[in-house]
């Protein structure tokens, strides 16, 4: 077994350092803060015992310079490096750059990141792993006749993909087979066009699938276990706003066999450390493997309530050679739910709304936790993501943690920037997200719902207090204007100190 | 005490209604709109933090100022009230003029990168139609014409910085 790790620097910012940093603390570990210029006043260089610069605001220069971060960690003495999320936390090249320099990286091999990097070949090892795939293939079809009966063997609707590349382009949904044959000469002509390649595949088409996540864990002995599922349906444009565990959608059965199988993926890649296994689930409850998270997710606090552990400690643990404390699947215990606090307008399409905080208020009370790597007075930087929080709770039951979280949105105070904290609070009263009926599709039709219309009392209110608001002001300009006429035969300091 | 007539609006264009305050000591207050009157004593405190008792209704109300409107919180409600008195509303007819008409510039709303752009000079654009993409932190967002009309200059460059307030598009 390595020696133990007395210090460890933290190659990431915001709420995700700070969180490493909480349980470095906790374990009396040194830690090492890296930031870029535009990060010299964030709150994760305070947090750290020593912070280093590591290049200008632009991520490429700075949070994903591997050669600055590395030299940060050799000359700070670092035992060990841990990624966060984003950023470096994927990146093969760094894994054998920290094991080259003799740095320990918490977090997979970098072969297991290799098979799980690029979606192909993760799609590939999985159905060799015996692991359900969305039905469809793997390579391009020669011609148009092998494709149809595909699409005959795989049923109705389909997704042509160009193989050549992604971003929507040269994607055609297809409902049935009359469309098929146009539909094919525009797949191709288009993936062309944007690649230079017509090569075509197809997919099943999933309607509005949930997603839903299994966490994953496993030691260098060997040993994998999962600590079960975590709902991410709650997303806007493939960007997760509201996730919870236990999945309102999943009895105990499918837990267990979607358990089983992201143990499988994750040991037929020779997994270690900390990982999210990403399904989709559709109507009939049939789950397919969308890719592999080789990383710390954001939503982790929501399996961190349910099963009682630190999942950074584990983390710690294992990147030390140190086994899992117990094999045996664990049963989640109450719910919870975490929403994350964007800076973003969502009235004005989500533009993000950078700027400083004039004022912050967190909020408390029973079993609630705020993952937050702002302050009052803190500028948010326009380089890096809009989130400045994440809020989660946790409570006996899935309606006490819906209300629990409702009432601390509640007492959330932000002032200076445009935040959704609204926003999520609508989505918490949706009738659907109620009933835990909700799909991938859920908060685009929701949408003109989720921005809410005000209430005619509460504006009343603001009406009210806002014109007495005013007459307080002008009251408190008039005492100035006459408490200065009063004190000008005296000294000027004390006039000064007045003010 | 003296009577102030103040005028609150929520929208711009909306008819600002007219609410009468009569001071009544120590923070409290008769405030009368559309002729009910209530009883509503206020205490400042620091950061714009107003604690509101409104017909014994108690309100934990939070403000924020900038420029022309305050921003005002009252359970998780945001309501942007417009708030003048009878001479800056005087004032404020006599330099009118709120309609989205003539020459209009788009402007970058905050600093970023054009990812985009989605019309040349001379096209016709509808209101609300997407004319340029600007990507900042990690977002892109479509900014729209604010009117109908003629695109008559471009200087949005695909690819191209630009600070805040930066002029990319004109419509006419």
């Amino acid at each position: 077994m390595p020696a133990r790790f007395k210090k460890i620097l933290v190659a990431n910012r915001g709420e995700i350092a700070i969180r490493v940093m909480r349980t470095c603390r906790e374990l009396g570990l040194s830690t090492v803060a890296v930031y870029s210029e535009a990060d010299r006043s964030a709150l994760h260089v305070r947090q750290a015992d020593q912070a280093f610069c590591v290049g200008p605001a632009p991520s490429r220069e700075s949070y994903l310079n591997q050669q600055a971060i590395l030299d940060a960690a050799k000359k700070s003495g670092a035992d060990a490096i841990h990624p966060g999320y984003g950023f470096l936390s994927e990146n093969a090249s760094f894994v054998r750059a920290c094991d080259a320099a003799g740095i320990a990286f918490v977090g997979p091999p970098a072969s297991a990141m290799d098979s799980m990097g690029e979606k192909t070949r993760a799609r590939s090892h999985m159905v060799k792993a015996g692991v359900p795939v969305v039905p469809g293939a793997t390579e391009p079809f020669k011609t148009i006749d092998e494709a149809r009966a595909f699409a005959e063997k795989v049923g109705f609707p389909v997704m042509l993909k160009a193989a050549g590349g992604g971003g929507g382009k040269g994607m055609r949904r297809v409902e049935k087979m009359a469309d098929f044959e146009s539909a094919w000469r525009a797949a191709k002509s288009e993936a062309m066009s944007s690649f230079g390649n017509d090569a075509v595949y197809l997919e099943k088409y999933l309607d509005q699938p949930h997603h839903v996540e299994i966490q994953v864990f496993a030691d260098s002995s060997g040993n994998c276990i999962h600590l079960n599922e975590r709902e991410c349906s709650a997303q806007r444009r493939h960007q997760k706003v509201i996730e919870e565990t236990p999945s309102p959608i999943l009895n105990p059965e499918l837990r267990a066999k979607m358990g089983e199988v992201a143990v499988r993926a994750a040991k037929s890649v020779g997994y270690v450390g900390a990982g999210t296994v990403e399904f989709l689930v559709d109507s009939t409850r049939s789950f397919y493997f969308l890719e592999m998270n080789t990383r710390l997710q954001v939503e982790h606090p929501v399996t961190e309530w349910v099963t009682g552990l630190d999942l950074v400690r584990w983390q710690l643990d294992v990147a030390q050679g140190g086994k899992l404390p117990f094999l045996e699947p664990l049963a989640p215990r109450g719910h919870s739910i975490e929403a994350r606090v964007y800076a973003e307008d969502p009235a004005q399409n989500f533009m993000p709304s950078p700027g400083r905080i004039q004022y912050l208020r967190v909020p408390g009370g029973p079993n609630v936790r705020d993952d937050s790597g702002v302050f009052a007075g803190y500028e948010v930087p326009r380089f890096y993501d809009p989130m400045i929080s994440k809020l989660s709770v946790w409570a006996p039951t899935r309606e006490q943690a819906i209300a629990r979280l409702e009432r601390a949105l509640s007492e959330y105070v932000v002032k200076g920037i445009t935040t959704n904290l609204r926003y999520l609070t609508a989505i918490l009263r949706h009738p659907d997200f109620v009933k835990g009926d909700y799909d991938t599709g859920f908060l685009a039709r929701a949408h003109e719902q989720l921005l809410g219309k005000d209430d005619a009392k509460l504006t009343e209110v603001a009406m009210l207090a806002a014109a007495v608001w005013a007459q307080q002001q002008q009251e408190k300009a008039a005492t100035k204007i006459a408490s200065a006429a009063s004190g000008a035969s005296g000294s000027m300091w004390r006039h000064g100190r007045r003010r | 005490m003296k009577t102030t007539r103040w005028f609150a609006s929520t929208r711009k264009g909306e008819e600002p209604k007219a609410i009468d305050v009569t001071p009544l000591g120590e923070s409290r207050y008769a405030v009368t709109l559309d002729g009910v009157k209530h009883e509503l004593e206020s205490l400042v405190l620091p950061h714009g933090a107003v604690s509101l008792i409104l017909d014994g209704h108690s309100y934990a109300v939070e403000f924020e100022e900038n420029q022309d409107e305050v921003k005002v919180l009252v359970k998780g409600q945001v309501t942007r009230v417009d708030i003048a008195d009878e001479r800056k509303l005087r004032m404020r007819a006599a330099t009118a003029g709120f309609s989205v008409e003539g020459k209009q510039t788009v402007t970058a709303p905050m600093p970023g990168k054009v990812v985009k752009v989605l019309v040349k000079v001379g096209d016709e654009v509808k209101e609300g139609q997407g004319i340029v993409v600007v990507e900042a932190m990690k977002m892109e967002n479509e900014l729209k014409a604010p009117k109908a009309g003629k695109v008559t200059e471009v200087t949005a460059v695909e690819g191209t910085a630009v600070e805040n307030g930066a002029k990319l598009v004109v419509i006419e």
